[in-house]
Order: C-alpha cells, then sequence, then structure tokens
C-alpha cells in the first residue's frame, strides 16, 4: 500500500516546536545583502534572541539592529523610534539597503511603516543630502509574527526585496535562484552547478559568505565593518531583467512569482534539489530557462552519488525506516532521497501547516511504495510520543530533536535548522550531487556505528 | 574634576557619557536608559529577563502565551542543570494565531494550561505574557486564577511583556515578583532548624551551585530552597520560613532579597562563590551571621582543606596568565563580581561593563576596578567591536551574541554565560575556570590570525 497517513495535533499546545516566526525568516533574508542592515520594528528581544539562535548554528556574529520599542510605543505608536532608528542606521553604519522587519507588536498597533520610512527619508535628507539618502535603499518588509512561519516571513522578505528594488532594462541572460532558507554550504554548491553550466546567477539572497565568513583581522579593519559577500544591491536590481527565476522552495516563490508578472521572468518553483532526481529536475530547469547543456563534469559528480549509492544503499542502507522531521520543503526533499537510497521514509513530520506539504509526500509514498506517516502543523512531543510506539532506525533532523533521539536510543542524523550540538554543519550542502554524496555518508556513517558490532566483518568491505 | 574629553571610542554624541574610565572624572557612566533605536543593542525585553530568572525551576512548565517566536528562540537555552525533573527544558507556547490576535487569545490560553497539566503533571505552570499579549489584553490573570481552580495545580502569571522597559532587569523583577505573589510562603516545611537558609540568585548554570553546595552543608546550614537553579516550586513555597537569604546573582535578585526582607523579616548578606578569596569570604561571611562556634570551627575546616585540595592547581595557568587583560562585557553581576577572580589569576580587568546595570551595580563595579579601568554601559555591537579593536585586551567574557564578534575580530573569547559547559564555582570551579581562561588565552590560534603571506 501506498499512501500518507495524515496524523493531526490533537491539542493547542505547542510543545518544543518545530517552527518559528515570520521575523527570523526576514532577518536572514536580509543578512544575505552585501552592506545591508536589517532593521526590526520591536522589542529588544525580537532581535536579540534571533541573533542568539543565529549565531548559534552558524557560528558567526549576526548583526540586526533593533528600533527598542517600549511600552509608550505600544500606546502611541513607534514612529519616533522607526524615524530616529532609521537615521541611525543609516549615518552610523552608511548600509547600502536597511530592511525594515515588522514584528508581532508593531504590526497590531498598526504602526504606517510607509510612511515613516518617507518621514525618515526626509529628515536625512536634511542632513547628509538628498544624493546621500538615495543610495541607501530602506524597504519595508511586513513579517506578522503571529501569521505562518519563518519561511514566510523569509519569502515575504524576499518578495519585498524584488518588488521595491527590481529594476528592468537590458536582458542579462542571468538566473535568479531563490534558495531557501539553507546553508552557506548549499548556497555555494548551488553557485557551483552554475559555475559548470557556464551560467551567472543572481541567488536572492546570498547568505553563504556572511554566514560563514573568514577571520581576517586585516580585512575586519574596515570602518564600518561588514561581512564580506552576500548580494549587491545592483544584482537586485537586475534580476527583473534574467533570463528565469527558480526558487528551490514552493514555499519561497512569491517574489519569483512577482517577477514573472510585472517583467515575464520565467519561474520555476521547487522541488529543492536533495537526492538524485530533484537534482535532475533543478538541472532539467536550469536547461529550459537557459538552453544550457548538462556538462560532463555535472554527470560525473552525478555518476560519483550513484556510485557511492550502489556501494552503500543496499548493504547498509535497505529498508532502515526513517523520521523525518524539519522545514516543509527540505523534509519533504530528503523523504524523496532516503526512499532513492531505498530505506523507508516512514514519518514526515513539518511543523508548518502548509496545505502543498501532504500532496509533496503523497509523490514520495507512490514512487517508494510504503505508507508514510506525515504530521503537518506539528510539534516535537508529538514525534517523541509517535517513536514509543513505532521506533524507527534513524532520525533526520535539527539538533532540537537531540533529547528525543537520546531518550528514544535512535541515532540522530543532523541537517536543518538549527544545529548547535555538534560543528560544520552549515558548511556542508546537502543539495546538489555533492550534497547527496555528504548525505549518504552521515546517514550510512551513523548507520555502521550504531548498527554493527566494531568487528564485524561487513565493516570491511 | 571635568570628565574625560576625549570619547573611549568613537560613537553618537548620546552614548560617549555610556563610557568612563574609572579615576578620571565620572567614575560612573550614565547608564538605565532607554538604548538608541536603530543600534545592534547587545541588551534583551523584559520577557527575557523573567524567563531567564524562573526557568531553572525544573519541575515547572513553563508556557509562553504569544506567537511562537518567543518560545522557540528561548526554550532550553539556559544551561541550568537539573538533578531531578526535566520538565523546564520543554518549549511550551500558545502559539497565537490571526484569530487569537482578533478575538483575544484567553479561551486557548485557558485550553492550553488544562491540556498541559493534563499531559505532565508539573509542579507548577508558569504563565509569560509577551508583546502580544498586552497589546491584545488578555487578562491572563484572570485565566491563571479559573485554571487553577479546575486544575488544582498552580498556574503562576509572569506579567513579562517584553516591551515594557528597556532594561530585562524589570524582567527579573517581574520574575522574582511571581514568586512573592503566588509561591512563596505557600507552604510549611515539615522541620526547621536554627540554621535555615535560602541560596538566592543562584541559577545552577552549568551545575555552578553544586561548586558550593556541599560546602554549605559541610557547615551545617540547612538549605530550605535555592531561588532558581534545581529547585522544585515546592521549595520555594517554603522560603518565608528561612533565618537568612544569601544572594549569588545581585544583579537580578536582590529584589527579591530585600522584598522578602520586608515580607519575612528575612536578613540577606551578598555572597560571590567565584574566586577563591570571595568563596572563603562568603562561607566566613555566612557562619559569622550564625555566630555559632562550632559552625564557626567546621568552617574554617571546609575552608582550610578546600584550599589545600586546590594549591598549586592553577599555578601552571597562573603562570601563563599573568599580566593578561580582560575585559568583561556582561549582563550586570559578573562585572564586579569576577574581578577578584581574574586578579587571583594574575590578570588584570582593563573593562568591565554590563548591558543593563543600574547606578547601584555600576557604584559596585567602581569599588571593585582599579584606576584607569574603561567602565561601559549597554555598549552596541559597534561599539564592543571599536572597543576591542582599540584595547585588544586578550580575552573578552561575555555570552553567546558577543562571542563571535570578539573572535572575528582575533581576540580570544571565553564563555561565562547560560550556555557555558564547566561550573566556575567553589574551590573546585576555580580550577575549572583558571583552565578555561587558559585555555582561551593561550590558545596557539590567535599566534594564526595575521599572516605575512603578503606582507599585510
Amino acid at each position: 500500500m501506498s499512501c500518507v497517513n495524515l496524523i493531526e495535533k490533537e491539542r493547542n499546545a505547542i510543545i518544543n516546536p518545530l517552527k518559528t516566526c515570520q521575523p527570523l525568516g526576514a532577518m536572514y533574508a536580509v543578512t544575505g545583502i552585501r552592506r545591508a542592515v536589517p532593521l526590526v520594528h520591536g522589542s529588544q528581544g525580537c532581535s536579540t534572541f534571533v541573533r542568539y539562535s543565529l549565531s548559534r548554528h552558524f557560528r558567526e556574529p549576526s548583526e540586526i539592529a533593533v528600533t527598542s520599542l517600549h511600552e509608550d510605543a505600544a500606546v502611541f505608536g513607534g514612529r519616533r523610534n522607526l524615524i530616529e532608528g532609521l537615521q541611525n542606521v543609516a549615518i552610523r553604519l552608511n548600509p547600502s539597503l536597511i530592511g525594515v522587519i515588522t514584528t508581532c507588536s508593531s504590526e497590531i498597533i498598526g504602526d504606517d511603516i510607509i510612511g515613516f520610512i518617507k518621514t525618515a527619508k526626509k529628515e536625512l535628507a536634511e542632513k547628509i543630502g538628498e544624493e546621500k539618502t538615495e543610495k541607501i535603499k530602506i524597504v519595508p518588509i511586513n513579517t506578522p509574527s503571529f501569521v505562518e512561519t519563518h519561511l514566510k516571513g523569509y519569502d515575504n522578505a524576499v518578495k519585498a526585496l524584488i518588488d521595491h528594488i527590481a529594476e528592468p532594462s537590458e536582458p542579462n541572460e542571468k538566473i535568479n535562484i531563490i534558495p531557501g532558507m539553507v546553508n552557506p554550504g548549499d548556497i555555494r554548491e548551488i553557485k557551483h552547478i552554475l559555475g559548470l553550466m557556464d551560467i551567472e546567477g543572481i541567488v536572492l539572497t546570498d547568505i553563504s559568505d556572511p554566514f560563514d565568513s573568514p577571520l581576517r583581522p586585516s580585512a575586519t579593519e574596515l570602518k564600518p565593518y561588514y561581512p564580506k559577500g552576500g548580494t549587491t544591491v545592483e544584482e537586485i536590481v537586475d534580476s527583473a531583467n534574467s533570463t528565469g527565476t527558480i526558487s528551490l522552495t514552493k514555499y519561497a516563490g512569491s517574489g519569483a512569482v512577482s517577477l514573472e508578472k510585472k517583467y515575464n521572468v520565467p519561474v520555476e518553483l521547487g522541488p529543492i534539489p536533495i537526492g538524485v532526481q530533484n537534482t535532475d529536475q533543478f538541472l532539467r530547469n536550469l536547461k529550459k530557462l537557459t538552453g544550457q547543456d548538462v556538462t560532463d563534469d555535472i554527470l560525473d559528480e552525478r555518476g560519483l552519488l550513484i556510485d557511492s549509492m550502489a556501494d552503500l544503499s543496499s548493504r547498509y542502507l535497505h529498508d532502515r525506516t526513517v523520521a523525518i522531521y524539519g522545514d516543509p520543503e527540505i523534509t519533504a526533499g530528503m523523504a524523496r532521497f532516503v526512499g532513492e537510497l531505498g530505506m523507508v521514509p516512514q514519518l514526515v513530520l513539518t511543523g508548518a501547516s502548509n496545505k502543498e506539504f501532504v500532496p509533496d509526500i503523497g509523490k514520495v509514498a507512490k514512487e517508494t511504495g510504503v505508507e508514510i506517516d506525515t504530521m503537518v502543523g506539528g510539534d516535537l512531543r508529538q514525534m517523541e510520543v509517535y517513536l514509543k510506539d513505532n521506533p524507527v532506525d534513524l532520525l533526520i533532523g535539527s539538533s532540537d530533536g537531540r533529547l528525543i533521539a537520546k531518550e528514544a536510543e535512535i541515532p540522530l542524523v543532523r541537517i536543518g535548522f538549527p544545529v548547535y550540538d555538534r560543528v560544520g554543519y552549515h558548511r556542508h550542502p546537502i543539495v546538489g550531487y555533492n550534497g547527496g554524496i555528504h548525505l549518504i555518508d552521515l546517514i550510512t556513517n551513523t548507520v555502521l556505528e550504531n548498527y554493527y558490532e566494531h568487528q564485524h566483518w561487513k565493516l570491511q568491505q | 574634576m571635568e570628565p574625560k574629553l576625549e570619547p573611549i571610542v568613537e560613537t553618537f554624541k548620546s552614548r560617549e557619557k555610556h563610557m568612563c574610565v574609572k579615576g578620571e572624572g565620572l567614575s560612573i557612566p550614565v547608564c538605565d536608559k532607554a538604548s538608541l533605536p536603530g543600534t545592534v543593542t547587545q541588551r534583551t525585553c523584559v520577557y527575557g529577563g523573567a524567563r531567564i530568572v524562573l526557568m531553572p525551576i525544573t519541575d515547572s512548565i513553563h508556557l509562553v502565551h504569544g506567537p511562537i517566536g518567543c518560545a522557540a528562540c528561548t526554550w532550553d537555552i539556559r544551561g541550568s542543570k537539573s538533578s531531578r525533573e526535566d520538565l523546564y527544558k520543554k518549549g511550551c507556547s500558545t502559539d497565537l494565531g490571526e484569530k487569537d490576535i482578533i478575538f483575544g487569545g484567553e479561551k486557548k490560553l485557558f485550553e492550553t494550561v488544562i491540556e498541559l497539566r493534563k499531559l505532565y503533571n508539573p509542579g507548577a505552570i508558569f504563565v509569560y505574557a509577551t508583546c502580544v499579549a498586552g497589546v491584545i489584553g488578555d487578562d491572563i490573570k484572570a485565566v491563571c486564577k479559573k485554571a487553577e481552580e479546575v486544575t488544582g495545580c498552580r498556574v503562576i502569571p509572569v506579567q513579562s511583556e517584553g516591551f515594557q522597559d528597556h532594561n530585562k532587569t524589570k524582567g527579573h523583577w517581574i520574575g522574582c515578583d511571581a514568586l512573592l505573589d503566588y509561591v512563596i510562603g505557600t507552604r510549611e516545611p515539615e522541620k526547621t532548624t536554627p540554621f535555615d537558609i535560602n541560596v538566592v540568585g543562584e541559577f545552577n548554570v552549568a551545575g555552578d551551585f553544586w561548586g558550593f553546595k556541599p560546602l554549605l552543608e559541610e557547615m551545617g546550614v540547612n538549605i530550605i530552597s535555592t531561588i532558581t537553579g534545581d529547585s522544585h516550586v515546592d521549595e520555594i513555597a517554603q522560603a518565608h520560613r528561612a533565618k537568612l537569604n544569601i544572594v549569588q546573582c545581585q544583579k537580578s535578585s536582590n529584589y527579591l532579597a530585600k522584598k522578602m526582607e520586608k515580607k519575612y523579616g528575612i536578613p540577606s548578606i551578598k555572597v560571590n562563590f567565584f574566586g577563591l578569596e570571595q568563596t572563603v569570604n562568603s562561607l566566613r561571611e555566612i557562619a559569622d551571621f550564625f555566630g555559632d562556634p562550632e559552625m564557626i570551627e567546621r568552617t574554617e575546616k571546609i575552608i582550610e582543606s578546600g584550599l589545600a585540595e586546590v594549591e598549586h592547581k592553577t599555578d601552571e595557568y597562573r603562570e601563563r596568565l599573568q599580566g593578561k587583560t580582560v575585559a568583561l562585557y556582561v549582563g550586570g553581576n559578573k562585572a564586579w563580581s569576577l574581578v577578584r577572580a581574574f586578579e587571583e589569576l594574575g590578570m588584570d580587568v582593563m573593562m568591565s561593563g554590563t548591558k543593563n546595570g543600574i547606578r547601584e551595580d555600576y557604584e559596585r563595579i567602581k569599588e571593585a576596578v582599579r584606576d584607569g579601568t574603561i567602565i561601559v554601559d549597554d555598549a552596541n555591537s559597534t561599539e564592543l567591536a571599536r572597543l576591542l579593536k582599540k584595547y585588544r585586551p586578550n580575552l573578552l567574557i561575555s555570552g553567546a551574541k558577543e562571542k563571535y564578534i570578539a573572535l572575528k575580530l582575533g581576540v580570544p573569547f571565553c564563555d561565562f554565560n547560560h550556555d557555558r559547559i564547566s561550573a566556575f564555582a567553589g574551590f573546585n570551579g576555580f580550577v575549572s575556570f583558571a583552565k578555561e581562561v587558559d585555555a582561551s588565552v593561550s590558545s596557539p590560534v590567535f599566534d594564526l590570525t595575521s599572516t605575512s603571506l603578503r606582507g599585510d
């Protein structure tokens, strides 16, 4: 039997969440722009706890400004805080762009963000001149924390950036890539693939360097200090002229759709290139949009992945059951990949409540010929309870499941966000054929370590 | 004398007086002011303050009433250890959505409390108000009262709307108020002794409390409760019967001690178990308070054997650390309580600062540090980076957000915050402290940060 068995969460409480609120996604997206500053319009905790979360995962500084709303703002509005905040950021940090990110409180108070930005610009022009003021793009990003999840915040941010900045001029023969909330290693892998295909890309937005930057004190002597890399504002402007847009996730496709509607930039949405078939699909999409053919180098990389799958999957992985939890796009991609390895994606759980998720898992169920238990809008407590009656051989997901894994004595392969109790996971890709190779190594080594005696003859070949 | 004219680092005019040098004019910086909007502040919100004070109560559920982010970014992020329950590690939220914002979240909160009580039967359920709970006007007190009546479980409202104040210390106080109003004094101890104490403001981060708990027990004091490290809510309920409160984190918890003195007549003394000298002084002060000759004698023996046990164990570290400089930039208490411990290692505290200090905190810092020490208040990320670049300490002691700022500038860093791994309190804690400080300062990595490959 192959179908999806949807298991409902029968309570209000969220216990050990698998999602967070919109502003985090927007702060992540703005960090991927060169010399940009995310400015959170909310309480200090709204920026501070997110900075903590991001720093913990990437082991990098996370520079996010805040308007520090206090009680008077809740009563009278946050007008003065935002207007002053924008000017302080502009004057002190001389950024290329400021992303104004709203929060639950500023949304509910009903602050007129666009109006405040206008006033701030006017006041700023009086202080530093029109020309300098015009150079600083200020983009309002609405991210009401009480709607959907961090992914929606990311989507809203990318769309806002595109809507406010992209301008059509001459075709540039580039491909826009909206990577979704992935790791520096993933974005580097995507850029590597584009390079092999001889395609120039615009990554919207590119956190790979800002969240994995070198320690070179001489380079940080810049005043003020910004990390190297990130998408330039000019690139975002130019995204209206690209040959096409590929969003690696259907959950963050609004910006891509907007480019298509306004400027006829064709769009392909998802799936995230995790595993063989999804990466094949990504390459087909690239080919379709650009006309560039897949090169030998890429076929070799594909061959290396298939080679290691042939070496390992039937011997060590076949029929082993897996529970996967995390963001919808990544868990769906992962489910398909473990299916390709001959493993059984027994449970796939996401904290988001997006309806598109279930048919995606249905497709994987059909391909693999197994019944997949699925939870949508779930939390980790749900998985914990499930595992008591339905144990699996392997868990795949973030560090937040580490205690459940330990308690249930099931090994955990770490992917997604956040990973804070192991190192290096932000550096290595899980996307593309190379990402597949990395994943199969991780998964197989975990299986070897947990399900075979150290002296077992199977370990020798 | 006029305040120093030359700003300590380049910054906004209004921020210049938030930094000073002890002994040069103003020795106390301007403090306890709202942060400038538009800076990368190292501060957090009032909710964060309340949460860290109460979270170490291990047998309780901590339920955050708000949109998911407030719980999702703060669950299980404090390394407070438990010897018994692990309920406090769960991340619980009412996950307020759009409908709740429009129609109110009280019903959802009530139902959530009932569910959590059924699932876990906790010692208490602490319900934290967030900004949203405040803005939409949910009456969490009323909901908690009703839920407590229905469940028979303690359901305790914490009025910690995040935007209430610029200073998270207000959150500490709100956390303390929740204990004063709903917990302390609600249960009688089975037995009392003349030497009953509470250990206040000790959160058992990395197991710090366990570094001096045995010493206290050996002295012969009876610990009724710790507030709040490794505690159960029923123990805190009996705290009103103590004869003495000893206060470790004076930043968060002096407030509680003062209120308990007023309400229950319990005197308090300030203690500090970081560093050998401070540990010795603290033990003696407790013994002196009780004035019991046998206890005083036992205490002297404990001190003697404690010091003997660690003698020479830090020699190697001290040799390497001699004369090295350290900058402290912390929440509050550690800005003064660590100064002597570093001096005992032979190090020079060249800067000390806090994110949320109030005037009385800076008075204490001023007393603790030598002339010429830079004292900073609420330094934002840019200022902190400039301070580190300009004065290049051999070590920064701070938290997780500051860690990578320092490291990126090639400044060694040592964690003395929620997520540190080693316990630093008491005699043996001092050895671990010396070892970790040495591991940071003496790491060969920082000799490699500059390259001569290209002559730059």
